[in-house]
């Protein structure tokens, strides 16, 4: 097992990109024997699109934790539900290629967050990649907005269900992405997405956490409610 | 022949699963070690072909699992991973593993010729 935490950032970003290069190459060499049926081309060429589409998330993620130190990032009222009806847009092509589903959990009443728009929506995008290699394919990935400590907090949650991390991998993980103090540290198997996650909510005054079930896990953003709602 | 193909990234598993249903092969994919245990108790592949790394573990445990049963651990795996550069194929055999492919530099054509040697 490679030991991450010796490792520089970088190369944890080099080992991370090799999975999305190595299956473009697959991809494109499939292509180039030439004996595929015509909707079979189409999809490779489809299959190529999202990977290279997660692969440009993952760069223009490390571009922007890089940028954080600038605290160029603005924070501004933003409605969470309509945020994550575009994450779901935006990663439905990528779920339906690998035989999953995202969706969003219905809610009455919106909520208004402080937060900077892009940011939080690549914290979003992170967790539901991630949870793309979890999920079964029985049960849809499940985005969710709630309000919490008497709606100073907004939550924004992705639930997967698939089978559960043993106790040492979810103890790993969580000490390890989630401790600010380690953030260019990251155990074996998890995805870089979420040391990045973890970046982006502090440059809000959010935190991310994280919560195991009997059946899979979910992986929430805690950031702060707009007080501009009680004004109405 | 069945093959049973346990890889993590459900694209990569489609492309291993179409390219050796082209060779001829009946092919059913896990992308988890517990899927897998069940897929390889159902169809009794003559070859399993595993990545290293898989969600939440590696393929160690379900190299141990196999070793631990006299019928499953007679089953030859092909490893596919990106890891190949740091591992060795003397340490892996006594779990079962018969080759180990780079993802990184192989061609789709040498899944099947893999396959087509360790289950001579």
């Amino acid at each position: 097992m490679i030991d991450y935490r010796s490792l520089s950032s970088l190369t944890i970003a080099a080992h991370e990109l090799k999975s999305p290069l190595a299956l473009l190459r697959q991809l494109a060499l499939s292509l180039e024997t030439g004996d595929l049926l015509e909707v079979e081309r189409r999809e490779v060429a489809r299959h190529m699109k999202l990977v290279s589409e997660r692969a440009l998330r993952l760069t223009t993620d490390l571009t922007k934790v890089q940028r954080l130190e600038d605290g160029l990032f603005e924070l501004e009222p933003i409605n969470p539900q309509q945020l994550c009806e575009e994450v779901v847009w935006e990663l439905s092509p990528l779920y339906k290629a690998c035989g999953r589903e995202l969706v969003l959990a219905p809610r009455q009443r919106p909520l208004l967050a402080i937060a900077n728009k892009d940011l939080l929506r690549r914290i979003l995008l992170n967790f539901a990649d991630n949870a793309l290699y979890y999920a079964d394919e029985t049960s849809p990935v499940e985005l969710s907005v709630s309000s919490r400590a008497q709606g100073e907090t907004i939550r924004l949650g992705i639930r997967d269900y698939g089978p559960a991390l043993s106790i040492d991998t979810w103890r790993s993980l969580h000490d390890t992405a989630l401790r600010p103090e380690q953030l260019y540290a990251r155990p074996g198997g998890s995805g870089l997405g979420l040391v990045i996650a973890c970046q982006f909510a502090q440059a809000m005054n959010g935190s991310v956490g994280a919560t195991r079930h009997r059946d899979g896990a979910t992986f929430h953003v805690d950031i702060h409610a707009s007080r501009q709602m009680s004004l109405l | 022949m069945n093959i049973v193909v346990v890889e993590d990234d459900v694209l990569l598993g489609h492309h291993f699963e179409r390219t050796l249903k082209k060779a001829g092969y009946n092919v059913a994919s896990s992308p988890h070690a517990l899927g897998a245990i069940r897929l390889i108790d159902e169809t009794k592949p003559a070859v399993i072909v595993l990545d290293m790394l898989l969600t939440g573990s590696t393929a160690m445990p379900l190299l141990h699992e196999l070793q631990s049963h006299d019928d499953l651990a007679r089953i030859p795996v092909v490893m596919v991973t990106s890891m190949a550069a740091d591992l060795s194929l003397e340490t892996l055999k006594p779990y079962g593993v018969r080759y180990v492919l780079d993802k990184t530099t192989m061609h789709p054509d040498d899944l099947v010729a893999a396959i087509r040697s360790v289950s001579l």
